[in-house]
C-alpha cells in the first residue's frame, strides 16, 4: 500500500535544489511580469524626462530613487515609516482581536446576529475614511486618531468573514464529532473554528489594505509625523519625487505584507488545496 | 451465534415527523457478534433508525438499550460510520483516526499504538501524515472504519457506507469489512441499498417496509464463512437475493414513482 510517486509531496523536491538555481527560476517563470514592469518603468521615465520635463508634475523614477536615498541618509524616511507602522500595528491588531470576537458572537447567538447585523453592514458599507478629520479632531493630531481610524477601517471585513467562516461549517462534520460524543465547547474548536479559519484569514488580508489606506488618509489630515504626512507636505511643496517615494514605500509594504500573509497562511493550513 | 448475549435490545421504537410516521413499533433484539444488515426502499426510515441507535436522532416513542443501558444520546459505545467520510480536511489521517479517542479524553501512548494498528489493518500503514485529499475515496472511506473502531465501540453502525464507491472498489471493500470485522468480531449494523452487499456480508437481514417504516421480515443467511468474492454467484447466494428483492419490490416501484412525481 505504500506508493510514494502516486503522492509525491508537492514543493520536496525545489527544497534540494541551490538558491541561486531557484532564484533563476524565480525570475524566469515569471519573465512575462518582469518584462512588463521594466517596461512600464522604462515608459515612466521617458514621459516624466522627455515629454513633461518637469519634476513640479511628474518625477521620473530614477529620481524618486535618488529621493528615496536622501530620505533614508537624512533619517526623515524611517521616522515617517516607525510612525505609519505603529499606527497601522496597532489599530490592525485591535481591529483583529475585535473582529474575530464580533464574528463569534454573531454566528453563535441570534441576539447577537440581530443587534449586530445592521451596525456591521451599515458601517462596512460606509467610506468611514471620509470620517477621518472628525476622529482627528475627537482624539488629536497624534497616533490615537490613526489608530482609530486604522482599527475601524479594518474590522468588518474581519467581522464578517469571521462570521460567515463560523456559520459554513459543513454540518456533517459537526454531526461526525457529535456522534463520537463531543460538546459544544469540543464543536467549537475541534471543528467551527479550524473550518473557519480560510475565511478569517481572508478578512485578514482584506484588511491589511484597508488599514494601509487608514493610516495614509487619517495622516493626511493632520499628523505630526508619518508616510500620510510626508506625502501630504511633498505635494504642498510641489516636491514629486518626495510624494513617489513615500507612495512607493506604502506599495512595498502593501506587497510585502500581502504576500507575507500568503505564505503564511500556506504555512499555518497546509491542508488546502 | 444464538446464545451469546443480547447486545442491543429495542422496544416499540417509532419516530414521527409531524404527521408523517417514519418508523412504527421496531421491537428486535441484536446478540453479541451479529453482523446484521438493514436493506429497504428509499424512505423506509433505515437511515433513521440507525441514527436513533447512535444517538443522533431522539426516538419520539419506545426505547433502545445497549448492554442494558437505555440510549439516550451519543456516545463512545458506538462508532458510526456514515455515508461520506466527513474527515476534517486540517487534520492528517493519524488525528482523524483518533478524533473520538480525543473527544473522550482517552489520548495515551497505548491508545496511539492501537490507532496504529487499525490504520494497518484498514491497509493504511504509511499513510499517517497524508491529509485527507491526498487520498482517494475508498481510501478515504478505510479511515472512516479505522475512526469508528479507534473508540473500541460495543456497536458499529454504518451507514451505507461503500454507496459513493465505484462498483469494483465496493466489492474489495465488502471484503475487507469481512477481514476486519474477523479480527475482532462486533456486533454490527449495517444499512444498504445494495441486496447483494447485505447478503455477502451478514448473519441476518433486517428487510424494512415502507410508511410506515417497519420490519417486514427477518432473513437469517446461512452460508459459510470466510465467504469469497465468489459466493455472489452460487445458486444460494441468488436465491437469497431474490427472495429480498420479492420482498421489497412493490415497495421500491411505489418509491420510485413517487420521486419521479416529485
Amino acid at each position: 500500500m505504500t506508493q510514494p510517486d502516486a503522492f509525491s509531496v508537492p514543493g520536496a523536491a525545489s527544497r534540494e535544489k541551490s538558491f541561486a538555481t531557484s532564484l533563476c527560476d524565480f525570475f524566469y517563470q515569471r519573465r512575462w511580469s518582469w518584462g512588463s514592469v521594466f517596461t512600464g518603468l522604462a515608459v515612466w521615465e521617458f514621459v516624466s524626462r522627455v515629454i513633461v520635463g518637469s519634476k513640479l508634475f511628474l518625477a521620473a523614477p530614477t529620481q524618486v530613487l535618488v529621493a528615496l536615498f536622501e530620505l533614508t541618509v537624512s533619517g526623515e524616511l524611517e521616522k515617517h515609516i516607525l510612525t505609519s507602522t505603529l499606527e497601522f500595528l496597532v489599530g490592525y491588531s485591535v481591529a483583529c482581536v475585535l473582529g474575530v470576537g464580533l464574528g463569534f458572537i454573531m454566528a453563535s447567538s441570534k441576539a447577537g446576529k440581530q443587534s449586530l447585523q445592521p451596525w456591521v453592514s451599515g458601517l462596512y458599507a460606509t467610506p468611514t475614511v471620509a470620517l477621518a478629520p472628525l476622529f482627528i479632531l475627537w482624539f488629536g493630531i497624534g497616533i490615537l486618531s490613526k489608530v482609530v481610524v486604522v482599527a475601524v477601517l479594518v474590522v468588518f471585513p474581519v467581522t464578517i468573514n469571521t462570521e460567515t467562516g463560523l456559520r459554513t461549517t459543513p454540518t456533517q462534520l459537526v454531526e461526525t464529532v457529535r456522534a463520537f460524543g463531543a460538546n459544544a465547547r469540543q464543536i467549537f474548536f475541534k471543528v467551527s473554528l479550524p473550518s473557519a479559519l480560510p475565511f478569517i484569514f481572508a478578512g485578514l488580508r482584506l484588511g491589511i489594505g484597508r488599514g494601509l489606506i487608514g493610516v495614509v488618509v487619517a495622516e493626511l489630515f493632520g499628523a505630526r509625523a508619518g508616510l500620510g504626512q510626508m506625502i501630504s507636505q511633498a505635494a504642498e511643496t510641489f516636491n514629486m519625487p518626495n510624494l513617489f517615494a513615500g507612495v512607493t514605500v506604502l506599495a512595498v509594504a502593501g506587497i510585502a505584507m500581502t504576500s507575507g500573509f500568503t505564505w503564511l497562511e500556506q504555512k499555518l493550513l497546509p491542508w488546502r488545496e | 451465534m444464538t446464545d451469546a448475549p443480547v447486545k442491543l435490545s429495542v422496544a416499540d421504537l417509532t419516530k414521527r415527523f409531524g404527521s408523517l410516521e417514519v418508523l412504527q413499533n421496531i421491537t428486535t433484539e441484536i446478540r453479541n457478534g451479529e453482523f446484521i444488515s438493514i436493506v429497504g426502499p428509499s424512505g423506509c426510515g433505515k437511515t433513521t433508525f440507525l441514527r436513533i441507535i447512535g444517538g443522533l436522532e431522539q426516538a419520539s416513542g419506545g426505547e433502545a438499550h445497549l448492554d442494558g443501558r437505555r440510549i439516550e444520546g451519543p456516545g463512545a459505545d458506538r462508532g458510526f460510520v456514515f455515508q461520506q467520510d466527513n474527515l476534517l480536511p486540517w487534520r492528517d489521517i493519524l488525528a482523524n483516526t483518533e478524533i473520538g479517542p480525543e473527544i473522550n479524553g482517552a489520548l495515551s501512548p497505548e491508545q496511539r499504538r492501537n490507532t496504529l494498528r487499525l490504520l494497518k489493518l484498514v491497509g493504511l500503514e504509511g499513510f499517517e501524515h497524508y491529509y485527507p485529499r491526498q487520498l482517494s475515496g475508498g481510501m478515504r472511506q478505510r479511515v472512516n472504519l479505522a475512526r469508528a473502531l479507534a473508540v473500541d465501540p460495543a456497536l458499529l453502525l454504518m451507514d451505507e457506507p461503500f454507496s459513493a464507491l465505484d462498483a469494483q472498489t465496493r466489492e474489495i471493500m465488502q471484503t475487507e469489512l469481512l477481514r476486519v470485522w474477523e479480527e475482532g468480531r462486533k456486533t454490527v449494523l449495517f444499512v444498504t441499498h445494495q441486496i447483494d452487499e447485505a447478503v455477502y456480508l451478514s448473519y441476518r437481514i433486517f428487510v424494512f417496509a415502507r410508511r410506515p417504516g417497519r420490519i417486514n421480515e427477518i432473513i437469517d443467511v446461512d452460508l459459510p464463512r470466510p465467504r469469497p468474492l465468489s459466493i455472489k454467484r452460487t445458486p444460494r447466494f441468488v436465491e437469497y437475493v431474490d427472495h429480498i428483492w420479492k420482498l421489497i419490490e412493490e415497495d421500491v416501484r411505489v418509491s420510485v414513482l413517487e420521486e419521479h412525481a416529485g
